[in-house]
Order: structure tokens, then sequence, then C-alpha cells
């Protein structure tokens, strides 16, 4: 009991931390938002208005939220690395409260970058929602896989030399399993067909899974 | 009391510590000295288990705590001295009081009421290595490790800095890399690499 409340003061430190730091570099954030609006903006330009299948809609929703995502997660670790703080941080705070720490600010940075781009998407390509609780509930599953798996991938992608083009390589095919169901869930959340539930259930399995995974590989990095 | 067990380490072809067998204890500043390359840095890293030997072991009671002050340990540039402080301080399990935190600066010679606010990237290389003291006081190690310590310190910031050493190292055990000749001269004993 001790050992974990430790661990859950040094997560809610470094999450503290990296929200200060993040706040007052802004580049990260700017990055993602930048990618998500010129995407979502060049998208809606060349479709000029016309109707857009709600199938490709929603791949086009993930899409953009899984690229922009990757602008800003690949630098979870590699920034503190370049800075020289990474050795610091590991001597002084216990590994898997590193990883948890950044996990949770990874997910509520893709949170604020979903609130920023999820409106403008829906308005750019005028698509009325159906069902806005299986379109948040979705989203809310998705991003915590991409958050797990995307911490996990920089983490792993730190002390690679082409960590740009690698990361998004690495996330893609560990990612697929959690972006198949919820485009075809973000697609019924468009309509106002029947969704099935075990699709829902399937996401959250894999973010379990993703989470454990991530949680157990991370000691050995 | 670190323990080696006939530890041995080598850079490609290059054999720094071979068959290496030695008990450190506690309660005394142990100077590790050496030319350039003899493996001083290296040495306090095995011995803070921050890398591991290519074989044998080293060996401390699980329950010890590690603080380091060397060249590549940065502090946070983004943060202020005092978010340092306690940021580090609160890794370790500790809240630090307005009280403690200008008692640290006053330990380490950094006038944190005037400087405790500003960000890290606009301190000196000198202010810097102060508040990395400041944080290996506050952070309540059992093992401090040492590398070239005051390398960057100016006479009074040198003199702090061994008055605060002298009064830590009775529950500490405390290595001190170095080759220079004030920081050896406060050690009680001293390791001389090669070995």
């Amino acid at each position: 009991m001790k050992l974990f409340s430790s661990r859950f003061k040094q997560v809610v430190a470094i999450l503290r931390k990296d929200f200060l730091i993040g706040m007052r570099q802004r580049a990260t954030f700017a990055a993602m938002m930048m990618f998500a609006l010129t995407a979502t903006a060049s998208l809606s330009l060349s479709t000029g208005g016309a109707f857009v299948e709600p199938k490709f809609l929603a791949a086009l929703l993930w899409v953009v939220i899984f690229f922009a995502a990757s602008a800003g997660i690949a630098g979870t670790f590699d920034d503190e690395a370049t800075a020289g703080t990474l050795p610091t941080l590991k001597l002084y705070a216990d590994a898997q409260a590193i990883l948890f720490g950044k996990m949770i600010y990874v997910f509520l940075s893709l949170v604020a970058l979903t609130i920023f781009i999820l409106p403008i998407f829906l308005i750019l390509f005028d698509e009325p929602t159906e069902n806005f609780l299986l379109l948040f509930t979705t989203i809310f599953l998705g991003l915590i896989g991409l958050a797990a798996a995307g911490t996990l991938t920089a983490a792993l992608t730190t002390s690679a030399t082409v960590k740009g083009g690698l990361f998004p390589i690495l996330l893609f095919p560990v990612t697929l399993p959690i972006f198949l169901p919820a485009i075809s869930l973000t697609e019924i959340s468009f309509t106002s067909a029947a969704f099935d539930m075990s699709s829902l259930i399937m996401i959250a399995a894999f973010d379990s899974i993703l989470i454990t995974a991530s949680s157990i590989l991370y000691d050995y990095l | 009391m670190i323990t080696f067990d006939d530890v041995s380490l080598s850079f490609g072809r290059h054999e720094l510590f071979k068959n290496i067998s030695l008990e450190l204890r506690g309660g005394k500043i142990i100077a590790v000295t050496g030319a350039n390359g003899a493996g001083k840095s290296t040495f306090l890293k095995l011995a803070g288990k921050i890398i591991r030997p290519d074989s044998g072991e080293v060996k401390f009671p699980a329950d010890k705590k590690i603080a380091v002050v060397a060249p590549e340990m940065k502090i946070y540039d983004n943060l202020t001295a005092i978010e340092n402080l306690k940021f580090f301080a609160e890794l370790r399990g500790k809240n630090l009081s307005a009280e403690n935190i200008l008692e640290l600066g006053e330990r380490v010679g950094l006038n944190l009421e005037t400087f405790g606010n500003v960000r890290v990237e606009n301190f000196s290389t000198g202010m810097r290595q102060r508040l990395k003291f400041a944080i290996l006081l506050s952070v309540d190690a059992d093992i401090w490790l040492l590398d070239e310590p005051t390398a960057n310190l100016d006479d009074a910031g040198r003199e702090k800095f061994f008055q605060a050493i002298q009064a830590a190292k009775f529950d500490k055990i405390i290595l001190l890399a170095t080759n220079d000749r004030a920081e050896v001269d406060i050690c009680d004993e001293i390791i001389q690499l090669p070995f």
C-alpha cells in the first residue's frame, strides 16, 4: 500500500511537471493542433462540400487524430533525453511512475487535441452526428489505447537515430486493432444504425492489454 | 555498505575494470581519483547501479536511496529553481515548505528569495550547480555520488559545499570523483584508479 501511495505521488508529480513544461514550451501542442487543423481543412476543401460517405469520414477523423498525435507523442521521452533530464528523472523516480505519469499526460494531451479538432471536423464536413454518446465513448477508449501504445513506442524510439520516421511506423500496427473497431463505431455514431456492444468491449480489452504490456515491457528498457 | 563482487567492465577492447572486489563503508567521504579516462565517473555509475557490469555484481541494500550530482544529470531548464526543488523532493516523498526551501538555498549559497521563481534556463552554470546541491540535500539519499561537484563553483560556493558534505557524511556513503586537490583534501579515504 505504501509503495502504491509513493508511486501515485510520483505519477502526480511527473504529470504536473510535464504540464508545466508543456504549457511553457507550447511547441508540441502547437504542432499537434496545427497538423490536425491543416489536414482537416485540406481534406474538407478537397471534397468541395460534396457528400462524403460516413465510413470514409470516420476513417479520415482517425487518420487525422493518429498523425496529429504522432507529431506530439514522439517527443514524450525524446525531449527529456535531448535536454539531458531523462537520466535524472530515472534516478529519482520509479520506472512505473515515469511510464504512467507520461501515459496520463499523453492521454490528456490527446483529449485536448480531440476537443479542439472534433467540432471543426464535424462543422467543416457538415456531418450530423446521431449518437454523441457513442462517438465520445469510442474516442475516449480509442485515445486510451493510442496513449498507452504511443508512450511505450516513444520510450522505445528514444535512442533511435531516425525516430521521426520510425515512430508512426512502429505505432501503426500496434494501434490497428483499436482503430478498426473505432472507425466502425465512429461511422455508426454518424448514422442512426444500431451498434454492437462487442466492438466497444473489444477496444476496452485491447486498451487493457496495451496498458499491461507497456507496464511489463517498460521495466526492460 | 556498497559491495563490489568480482566486477569487470570493458568498453570495446578497453578493459576498464577487471575482477574488482571491494567494500565501501558509510560515515566517510571517499575520493575516487585518477587520470582522465581512468574510469572515475564509470566507477560511480557502477557503485550506484546506474550501469551494469559485464560480469560480477554490485550490491547494496534495496532500501538505500541514491542521489547524484554529475555533469550529465541535468535539471529542468523550463522550471524555476523552486519548482525543480519541489519536484525532485516530491519524487522522494517529501513536501518542502517555503521555510525548507529558503533554508536549503542558504545552505548552498543560492538566494532563493530572489532567484527562486526564476527559470533555470536563466541561471549561470555555477547557480545551476548550487541548485543541484540543494536538490541533493533535499532528497534524503543514503548514497551520494558526486562527479567533480565543485568544478563550476566560485570559492564561496566551494566552501558551502565542503561544509554541507562534511556535516552530512556521518550517515551516508559519499563517493566523490575528482582530481581537484581541495576536494581530495576533505575526503577520508582515497581510491586511486586504475586499480
